[in-house]
């Protein structure tokens, strides 16, 4: 019980208000600090609506002096440009598959699903990647 | 929601910035006529790539409809660049 609701009961009981008055002051202080049931689910995190990538070199590249970089995404774009994806046509996708694995890197994109890539991004939301090296610092996150 | 305001801003050599606020509506309205012939141009290609014109036409709308809130910055040195949709 909190000191506030103890001295409105200790009011009643030395006959200060009365009941319906307590009761009132009780119901307005309910209001103004609205208390969560024990053992409640704590309140979902919100999702994240944005994909920060932050660059910064201290380094005087090219004598222009330190450089930054700072893009903020919404997720939502990325989410439209994946369904792009899709729309890519299977011609192109056999040709990309070539070239890639003419490059070593074997991977089938006709196996890519949109779902696949939307499912990526949905989960990117937990993702942070942080990169200190002493010329520069490379941060991505959601926010 | 479809974006309304682009903002680039550049900061020249001499630290004196340069802003241009492109009204995207107005802009769009005086750009229709070349609007409506790239959307003619995009139609054949989608033809020719046997790609579906009504879900590229979606995607594209999508792609746009989601671009407020983008942000990019990159500064080196004493010059800078910064758009901004909102």
């Amino acid at each position: 019980m909190n000191e506030q609701r103890r001295q409105i009961l200790q009011m009643l009981v030395e006959g200060k208000i009365t009941v319906d008055e307590a009761e009132r002051l009780i119901d307005a202080l309910v209001r103004e600090q609205p208390e969560s049931p024990p053992g409640a689910a704590p309140r979902p995190k919100p999702r994240p609506k944005y994909l920060r990538v932050v660059v910064s070199s201290p380094d005087n590249f090219g004598g222009d002096g330190p450089g930054r970089v700072n893009v903020r995404v919404p997720l939502q774009l990325l989410r439209a440009g994946v369904r792009l994806t899709s729309l890519i046509p299977p011609q192109a996708l056999t040709q990309v598959n070539a070239e890639l694995t003419k490059s070593g890197v074997p991977i089938d994109l006709t196996q890519l699903k949109p779902q696949h890539i939307e499912d990526l991004v949905e989960q990117l939301d937990d993702v942070t990647v942080d990169v200190d090296q002493p010329d520069a610092k490379v941060q991505v996150f959601c926010e | 929601m479809m974006p309304q305001l682009v903002t680039v801003r550049r900061r020249r050599h001499n630290g004196r910035w340069l802003r241009l606020y492109v009204p995207v509506l107005p802009v769009l309205l005086v750009l229709s006529p070349l609007l409506v012939l790239a959307v003619l141009v995009g139609l054949v290609a989608c033809l020719a790539t046997r790609v579906s014109p009504v879900g590229a036409l979606r995607g594209t709308g999508q792609l746009l409809w989601a671009l407020p809130g983008t942000r990019i910055e990159i500064e080196q040195g004493r010059t800078a660049v910064l758009v901004t949709v909102r």
